[in-house]
């Protein structure tokens, strides 16, 4: 059954659309990652332009944490304050980035910008990920214990000026790496269409040193608010998002993230963290061999200042 | 003097005195609206030749070209280059005014209805459509940007050629077919029909219809165009309202 986007100007099956949110839903639940890094490409290689893909992307992600962030609140692990620390300066990166993405639009290398993003991020991530996991799963083997570092032990990062108390996260540090992240964050949130949790989970965790506990929650927290502010400028300034094909993978979304979720529970955290790492892998390495390969068409035709 | 301007007047006359053929045409919709089960939808030009006793008699049969013409739009056409071992776009070329929508269906092989210099007066066929400027006497220059353009249009099937999707139904009166893709451009199309007997041009009419989103769908394109913070608040009231939903119907605590 085909449904007609009106944004993007073309037919998709339903059952493709339910069954793409779904898929990543399935899997965001599984690690406790938005999926954005999955979904905007999947969209992508299946016809979408771009310019919607990334920005409908961005009203479902705003659905699948706003699902996350009521059950943390309901929990009690949320930072508020760090979680508005971060959701500000990430809605300032996402001005950035919504300006950024129609610059590059309009000169005609948005495409390999993207690829390049994903490329160096994904493939960072994902390394890292992956060898980390690998590392905890030889160390519980062999029944030695990786050397923990302790919270207490800061690095360049607690010389810094501009301090601030996060009570619920006990910390006491610089306002200044925290506004950095959440910029960044929102940045190529705006540009990649990504929520950017993977990213900021381990940056919390291991730069800032936020407490385990704390960290998914305060992250969906941000992500909840920078997404909601780029969906609303994607709609203001580019007119790009289609509200039905969001609506189409929000509800793939958060059905398949409840499965995803149960699913998670029965692997163990090694084993997660190694398959989200290789996935993440995966999917960089898809965009780096389009990059490097000829491309079997070389020209492509698109209209004038827009998609 | 009087007499000298009436005969002039007289020999200006003339040749319609002896009457060429008329073209008569209809479309089968004036306006097609897209809905959201949308999956492609088609048009339908007929058309008569009217003659009568005035009319000359014709050695070569008629021809008949129907071209279904989109909105036009400025185009830009890009070719990626190997720069640093990543393939990235280098160079680039302008289309101003170009068809967003072309379908062309002829009688017979386009090179048999009518010869070069006509056609490319007309601008007709992809060879002699104009990507920069008017129809001008001689065919347009086409660099590889344009070739690509023709191909790339022709591959998203925005762009066709049917060579024979003409068909007289009797000596005078003619149907011509035209499919419209599911990525069809929306906005105002013009359907012209060319009349040709050996390779001259006899006569031509235009008709205008409209490709239009149906009601809900437009509705949605009209909110996002004209209240575009609306729209942007709306989607993200409707996001959070999902996700709230979902919470909801599947807490387990």
């Amino acid at each position: 059954m085909d449904l007609y986007l009106p944004i993007a100007e073309m037919p998709m099956n339903v059952f493709l659309l339910l069954g793409m949110g779904a898929a990543v839903g399935f899997l965001s639940g599984m690690f406790g990652v938005g999926g954005g890094f999955l979904l905007t490409p999947l969209l992508i290689f299946s016809g979408i332009s771009p310019a919607v893909a990334v920005a409908s992307v961005s009203s479902q992600i705003v659905a699948n944490s706003a699902s996350g962030v009521l059950a943390y609140l309901r929990k009690k692990t949320v930072d508020l304050k760090l979680g508005l620390y971060l959701t500000l300066s990430g809605i300032i990166g996402s001005a950035i980035g919504v300006w950024v993405y129609g610059a590059l639009r309009g000169v005609g290398q948005l495409d390999v910008v993207i690829a390049l993003c994903y490329v160096a991020f994904l493939g960072t991530i994902g390394m890292l990920m992956a060898v980390e996991a690998v590392r905890a799963i030889i160390a519980k083997q062999r029944g030695t214990p990786l050397p923990v570092r302790r919270p207490g032990q800061h690095s360049w990062i607690a010389g810094l000026p501009l301090r601030v108390r996060f009570h619920r996260s006990r910390l006491y540090i610089s306002a200044l790496p925290v506004i950095t992240l959440g910029a960044a964050i929102g940045f190529l949130g705006a540009l990649l269409g990504i929520g950017g949790g993977f990213i900021m989970v381990p940056a919390l965790i291991y730069l800032l040193r936020v407490p385990t506990t704390i960290v998914i929650g305060t992250t969906l927290l941000q992500t909840l608010g920078t997404m909601a502010f780029t969906t609303f400028m994607q709609s203001a300034t580019n007119q790009t998002v289609d509200v039905i094909l969001g609506l189409a993978l929000m509800v793939g979304g958060v059905v398949g993230a409840q499965f995803g979720a149960r699913a998670g529970q029965s692997l163990r955290g090694e084993t997660l963290r190694l398959l989200l790492g290789l996935l993440v892998l995966a999917v960089g390495l898809r965009f780096a061999v389009d990059l490097v390969a000829k491309p079997e068409e070389l020209y492509s035709i698109s209209r004038m200042g827009g998609s | 003097m009087i007499a000298r301007s009436l005969l002039a007047a007289i020999l200006v006359l003339a040749p319609s005195l002896l009457r060429a053929e008329t073209l008569v045409t209809a479309l089968s919709t004036e306006r097609v609206s897209i809905e959201s089960n949308f999956t492609g939808s088609g048009v339908v030009i007929f058309g008569t030749v009217e003659r009568d006793q005035q009319t000359v008699a014709r050695g070569a049969p008629y021809e008949v070209v129907v071209t279904l013409t989109g909105p036009l739009r400025p185009m830009v056409a890009r070719r990626k280059e190997r720069v640093a071992g990543i393939w990235i776009n280098r160079t680039s070329s302008e289309l101003p005014r170009v068809p967003s929508f072309l379908a062309i269906a002829t009688t017979a092989p386009m090179a048999d209805v009518a010869g070069n210099p006509v056609r490319a007066r007309q601008g007709l066929g992809f060879d002699m459509l104009p990507t920069r400027g008017l129809p001008d006497a001689l065919p347009p220059i086409r660099t590889e940007f344009d070739g690509a353009f023709f191909r790339l249009m022709q591959k998203e099937g925005l762009f066709s050629l049917n060579e024979g999707g003409v068909e007289f139904l009797s000596p005078q009166l003619f149907r011509a077919p035209i499919a419209l893709p599911s990525n069809v451009p929306i906005g105002w199309y013009t359907a012209t029909v060319y009349l040709f007997s050996g390779g001259a041009l006899l006569a031509k009419t235009t008709q205008d219809f409209s490709i239009l989103k149906g009601g809900f769908e437009q509705a949605i394109t009209n909110l996002a165009h004209r209240q575009p913070a609306l729209y942007g608040l709306a989607t993200v009231v409707v996001a959070c309202f999902t996700g709230w939903l979902a919470g909801v119907a599947f807490r387990r605590d």
